[in-house]
């Protein structure tokens, strides 16, 4: 009887075990995806950590393929002293809430960690002061203000503030010759504070804003919101709303509006493969197409450092989990091209300082990236490495072309306007001068 | 004028929409005694199975009966593996409510597991848009809205007028006393989590439909919703629910014309609080005696 009862209970513990096992196993699954190939021993850790799920979940497979094209051409030219370099997914949910524990599981889990990329607006201002106390070199793809004037000594930063992002936005609606805008912004901390700067630059710009509306990123259909932006008579919508918000809030505008779509004008973030298959899925590839504009930041289309960047992520085609849609449009894509940059530039860091230590590297950062007089311009890891062992003093010029870093680790570029073919592949259809951005801040 | 109108027209969309999922879950809660809070995550599983069988070039209204077969499947099958032996011994109703909750999560990040992180959207024609008197509809929302008429109509019918339907309700009202009156509570249950499992996965892809555009988490707030129109008409009522579902759903279009859209959600859960203030059990609920 008694043997019967500790069998019983054995049985009960064993089925709790099992069930408490697989409940983990499912949600480990999808909070931290593992790394890509190649690592060893010796090998050093490139944490991208961003949104792998829920509505931003395009932007961590976005700088996932970035990793896996820096670090593969950086493996290929011997690594970095000798370490080979891999890539781990960190979700975040694109939530502070599950940012957090996830960013302190990974600094517990992650021995070799050397850089940390990612770091978008929806969690960056609650884990980069944390990525920081931990003396981690990170490169973020935030465009919150309070990183102009907050200074973190780790904390790099490759793209614009998001109020010069609204900036160049009103100034493509300029260029367009639209006078009358709608703005359609999620609720996420990362599309509102896009909000104030657009309306400000609207009114300095002499447009009509016919009406501002937020879009609940939970919500599952924007009907009133799209018959409020139709009744409104706008010549264009500016607008971020990623995940399903945006697609929805398209087709059912399309729908409200006599089966015509009005013109969209996006802001970088809509630069992605998972974006463009969305919003293609809801309105159809021609409509889309056609009646839609991004911002971006300028980038290489040709040059030594874009056939580097094209070789290093086109290998990775087919590699990266969570990618999906034309691969080549992370050519294009600002974390794409920016984080590739940014990961040279830590591993070139490291390879001058002698170093995998971020307190030691990241002044370099800065050397290299700005360069200094009598410095040998070079385009990819595998000539400036060389160029470093060489003796020479360099200064790397990527597919995002040249930095220049505020004492806040900012440097940010000009902008360019975007368009997409029917194919999803990413045109470039003009410029924005600094002036014209002047004009409408 | 013309968008009141116009958000009355979306918010009978809503509504049905959300009737076809409260329905289900009521019934569900008040016959099989589970609050089970993994029905969203069955919905969108049941989406996702239709956008697999679509995207092979299956017509969406097939997908739609399979995805409500599979989910029927499904559900029974849950309530085998998971609820059945938690409730046998004798877990508490509190307990079963988180066991939902881990199985919402389980299903909803396996779901996102294999099928992936971002939006998706089924391959289908919204028909001609009908536009009269401020209302705006397309010809697949008028199928929704008559998709719900019929799955009202087929509850009504069901719970009235068959055997089934009344051993359904006889083992809502007191399952032990069912029992001795010779009505096999246990095969009841199966049928009842079958039923609500197809109208669940039914649910699910009129709700995707409806969407346009959506990923495995959409019906997070969605299932907030369906509580909302359940604890509005009174846990368990069916009657309640679609009621309920009405309220909530015109509440939320409506109040987007006058308010920031953002706190639609907000006015709705405003209704529900007001109601439940003077009638506690809902609008059809029994008052306790």
């Amino acid at each position: 009887m008694k043997f019967t009862r500790l069998a019983a209970g054995r049985r009960r513990s064993a089925l709790a075990l099992g069930t408490a096992a697989i409940a983990v196993a499912g949600l480990a699954a999808c909070s931290s995806g593992s790394s890509s190939g190649g690592a060893s021993g010796g090998a050093l850790t490139i944490a991208d950590v961003a949104p792998f799920s829920g509505p931003d979940a395009a932007l961590g497979p976005t700088y996932l393929a970035s990793c896996y094209g820096a670090t593969s051409a950086i493996n290929a030219a011997g690594g970095v002293d000798g370490h080979t370099l891999t890539c781990k997914s960190v979700d975040t949910r694109g939530d502070p809430a599950d940012a957090v524990p996830a960013v302190n599981q990974m600094f517990a889990s992650t021995a070799n960690l050397a850089l940390v990329i990612g770091c978008t607006s929806d969690e960056a201002a609650s884990v980069v002061p944390i990525i920081n106390a931990h003396k981690m070199a990170m490169f973020c793809m935030t465009g919150q203000s309070e990183f102009d004037s907050v200074h973190y000594q780790y904390f790099y930063r490759l793209v614009p503030p998001d109020l010069e992002e609204s900036y160049a936005d009103v100034a493509i609606a300029q260029q367009l010759g639209y006078t009358k805008i709608a703005l359609a912004f999620g609720n996420d901390i990362g599309s509102q504070t896009f909000i104030q700067p657009a309306i400000s630059a609207l009114k300095k710009a002499g447009m009509t804003l016919t009406t501002d509306q937020t879009l609940d990123l939970t919500a599952t259909t924007f009907r009133t919101e799209a018959e409020a932006i139709v009744q409104s008579h706008p010549q264009a919508i500016m607008t971020e709303a990623l995940g399903s918000a945006d697609p929805t809030l398209f087709s059912e505008i399309k729908q409200l509006n006599g089966g015509k779509m009005i013109p969209i004008i996006g802001t970088s973030a809509a630069i992605s493969p998972a974006f463009f298959k969305a919003a293609t899925a809801a309105v159809g590839a021609s409509a889309f197409v056609a009646n839609f504009h991004a911002d971006n930041l300028v980038t290489e289309t040709s040059g030594p450092a874009y056939q580097a960047f094209s070789k290093a992520l086109l290998s990775q085609q087919g590699k990266v989990p969570g990618a999906t849609g034309d691969f080549t449009t992370y050519l294009s894509a600002p974390g794409g091209v920016h984080l590739y940059d940014g990961i040279n530039l830590a591993a070139l860091a490291m390879v001058m300082s002698k170093s995998t230590s971020p307190s030691v590297y990241g002044p370099d950062i800065l050397k290299i990236g700005d360069g200094s007089p009598g410095a040998t311009v070079c385009y990819s890891f595998a000539s400036c490495a060389s160029l470093l062992k060489s003796g020479k003093a360099i200064q790397y010029e990527g597919p995002g072309g040249v930095t220049s870093f505020d004492s806040y680790h900012d440097s940010t570029g000009i902008f360019q306007i975007d368009t997409y073919s029917a194919n999803g592949a990413v045109n470039v259809v003009g410029n924005l001068t600094a002036a014209q951005l002047r004009a409408v801040s | 004028m013309t968008l009141f109108l116009a958000s009355v027209g979306f918010g009978l969309v809503t509504a049905s929409v959300l009737a076809i999922a409260s329905i289900g879950f009521t019934l569900q809660f008040g016959v099989t005694d589970v609050l089970n809070l993994a029905f969203g995550a069955v919905m969108i599983a049941g989406a996702f199975l239709a956008y697999l069988l679509n995207s092979h070039g299956v017509n969406i209204w097939i997908c739609l009966v399979v995805a409500a077969a599979a989910c029927s499947a499904g559900s029974v099958l849950l309530n085998a593996v998971v609820y059945a032996p938690f409730q046998r011994r004798g877990t508490a109703p509190i307990t079963m409510v988180i066991v939902s909750l881990g199985m919402t999560l389980i299903i909803e990040f396996g779901v996102q597991a294999i099928a992936g992180g971002t939006s998706v959207s089924y391959t289908m024609s919204q028909g001609p848009t009908v536009s009269a008197g401020g209302f705006t509809l397309s010809a697949v929302q008028f199928v929704v809205i008559g998709l719900s008429l019929l799955v009202m109509a087929g509850t009504h019918v069901l719970l009235r007028y068959t055997r089934l339907g009344k051993a359904m309700r006889a083992t809502a009202a007191n399952r032990t006393l069912a029992r001795n009156c010779g009505i096999r509570a246990g095969r009841v249950i199966t049928a009842t989590w079958a039923i609500t499992g197809a109208l669940c996965g039914m649910a699910g892809v009129v709700f995707a439909m409806d969407a346009g555009s959506f990923d495995a988490t959409s019906t997070d707030l969605f299932l907030v919703l369906i509580l909302a129109a359940v604890f509005l008409g009174g846990p368990g009522q069916a009657y309640g629910a679609m009621l309920g579902a009405v309220v909530i759903g015109l509440a939320t279009e409506v109040s987007a014309a006058f308010i920031p859209a953002s706190y639609k959600y907000v006015v709705a859960f405003l209704v529900l609080l007001l109601m439940l203030g003077v009638r506690p059990t809902g609008l059809l609920g029994k008052a306790a005696t």
